[in-house]
């Protein structure tokens, strides 16, 4: 059997030729009331293999959909035949738990002991999120909240997690891949796609194409780390994420057009980028890997699954392949801003939020764009870092309308210490709002209407003008704003500020 | 740590030169660039002892009218044993 394939819940039935998918059902269902305790529910270990010999690790990585681009949602192309654009080649580089190495690689005094990673943005019941292979050899595990896990192994290290610092690394990584191929696609931290279309001229066969990439790590990652990095090659990212799950460290799977079906016939039924409830149904119906699956008749899917049974089909037989394509992100525009002292007060951080979104409404960079998408983050006191994001129901260039869901996500999910810096990252955006242009302010004049520019985070063109004349002038803008930073402070000094009035 | 701009406080302390009495209170002020001046009258004090887990803080401020009728609030840090002024 493949090590892939859970050998507990159910029992495996042979299945001979196309069965019907409505017999299997019902006597699933008969049986999962007898075995209730039995059906396997592979509780966010994805289908990653546990190959604890090569690497020494228990895969813990949740996310096993596929996204595109580190910070963002879902995004599954797929092509039939000829692919128009991307790579249909494709190289998979993942890094299982990636946070917690790159933590691990901070703190080596660590590495000899039980370390877990929380997951990042909760705050009332905090979860562990990464385990070392030590914590799981005492019972810890992902998704366990931290008591359980404290009772478990009492000597357990807990980590905060520190995006920032894991965001850092997968922008150098990105970087440095790109210099290899411009067509790279990340799928969350730790997981890149190289399209690797006519490089064979380039960097020769497969296997030195896959050992370039690696080797390149090495520019960036200490060897341990790219030591256990997983490769795998194959047509689509589908294919080749497959085969980087199955390598082990430092031993690429490559598998060639001729080989991918049967490569992928003995894969899980897991590993489809399907919805988790179709698996969980395929596996009580005693289907366990993608060679028993495509057995069955493409109607019977499609009765049973909808659309997605069609898909999973698809996937299984090799016949959907899915090339690589280059991710775009936008440049982002960051603003961000240094407390002569750690701030914790709410309310001194929402008034941090609206000057940070004003000053990155206010930057030239933004004109004639609205915003989608927005980040808020914190460099905390004693090191670590804090993040939320939000995406905007529409698109705005409105302080309020920006400002106010993430002071929503903030309550949900506050700093877990004092702020030290506090940053606005505008991350996605759109095309100007109609509104916007129909009642521009700048057309108007006057004073009254200057003040009320101000107040609403809007610069009169007259000042703003002022200020660029000064700068020319001096080389840094003169002005400053008082900003309330702590009004009820008890020390006299955190109450008021001096911010430069730069717009 | 990052190229960010500053928030620059406003209302920092000054070092003053103050003569106590016996009671340790402020008799004398002599602020930066002024001569000294009597003490008239002390209108208010109290006491901040704060962030103890970070870098503690430890004042006993006075409100304190000069001969002059100017008003100075002034406190005595008990940690390094100096005297400021302070707006607040």
């Amino acid at each position: 059997m493949h090590p892939w394939i859970p050998t507990h819940g159910l029992v495996r039935r042979r299945i001979r030729g196309p069965l019907s998918l409505g017999d299997l059902t019902q006597k699933a269902m008969s049986e999962s009331h007898s075995n209730a305790q039995r059906v396997p529910t592979h509780p966010g270990s994805g289908w990653a293999p546990t190959d604890n010999n090569s690497t020494g690790w228990t895969p813990t990585t949740p996310d096993t959909g596929w996204a595109s681009g580190p910070r963002s949602g879902s995004a599954f192309h797929s092509t039939s035949g000829r692919v128009s654009s991307g790579s249909r080649q494709a190289l998979c580089l993942w890094l299982p738990t990636f946070e917690l190495r790159l933590e691990l690689l901070r703190s080596p005094e660590l590495d000899t002991t039980s370390v877990a990673l929380l997951s990042p943005g909760e705050s009332t019941r905090r979860t562990i999120w990464q385990v070392s292979e030590r914590a799981h050899d005492a019972g810890v595990r992902p998704d366990q909240l931290v008591s359980q896990a404290v009772s478990l192994c009492p000597s357990l290290t807990i980590l905060e997690p520190d995006p920032a610092h894991y965001d850092a690394a997968v922008d150098s990584m990105l970087e440095t891949l790109s210099e290899l191929t411009p067509i790279l696609e990340p799928a969350g931290r730790g997981r890149v796609f190289l399209g690797m279309d006519g490089l064979g001229r380039l960097f020769g066969s497969p296997e030195n194409q896959t050992k370039r990439a690696l080797c390149s790590l090495f520019q960036i990652f200490p060897p341990p780390l790219v030591a256990a990095t997983r490769a795998g090659m194959a047509p689509g990212k589908f294919g080749a994420w497959v085969a980087a799950a199955a390598a082990r460290s430092g031993d690429p799977v490559i598998v060639t057009e001729s080989e991918l079906t049967k490569f992928l016939a003995r894969c899980p039924v897991s590993a489809l980028p399907v919805d988790p409830l179709i698996i969980q149904r395929l596996e009580r119906l005693g289907v366990r890997s993608l060679g028993e699956l495509k057995r069955f008749p493409e109607p019977s899917l499609v009765a049973q699954f909808g659309e997605e049974g069609r898909d999973a089909l698809a996937w299984s037989m090799g016949k959907r392949i899915d090339p690589v394509r280059p991710w775009h992100r936008p440049k982002p525009i960051r603003v961000s801003l240094d407390f002569p002292n750690p701030v914790g007060i709410t309310e001194t951080l929402h008034g941090a939020l609206d000057r940070l979104v004003e000053r990155a409404l206010s930057r030239p960079k933004r004109r004639g764009r609205s915003v989608t998408s927005v980040r808020m983050g914190a460099h905390l006191e004693g090191g670590g870092s804090w993040f939320v994001e939000t995406v905007l129901r529409e698109p705005t260039t409105q302080r309020e309308r920006i400002a106010s869901p993430l002071r929503m996500k903030m309550a949900i999910s506050p700093p877990p210490r004092a702020v030290e810096t506090l940053l606005v990252e505008f991350t996605q955006f759109g095309a100007q709002s109609a509104q916007t242009g129909l009642f521009d302010r700048k057309d108007e004049n006057g004073r009254a209407a200057a003040g009320r520019d101000l107040a609403q985070g809007e610069v009169p063109p007259s000042l703003r003008d002022a200020v660029k004349e000064l700068k020319l002038r001096l080389g840094h803008s003169p002005l400053y704003r008082v900003v309330e930073v702590d009004p009820w402070s008890r020390i006299p000094e955190r109450r008021h500020a001096l911010l430069s009035f730069d717009p | 740590m990052s190229d960010a701009p500053r928030l620059r406080p406003l209302g920092l302390p000054r070092v003053v030169h103050v003569r106590t009495d016996e009671f340790g209170d402020p008799e004398f002020v002599r602020l930066s660039g002024k001569p000294a001046r009597r003490v008239e009258a002390i209108r208010e004090r109290w006491r901040i002892d704060d962030e103890w887990w970070r870098q503690p803080i430890s004042r006993e401020y006075r409100a304190v009218v000069l001969d002059d009728g100017r008003s100075v609030t002034l406190y005595h840090d008990l940690l390094d044993g100096l005297w400021y002024a302070q707006r607040g």
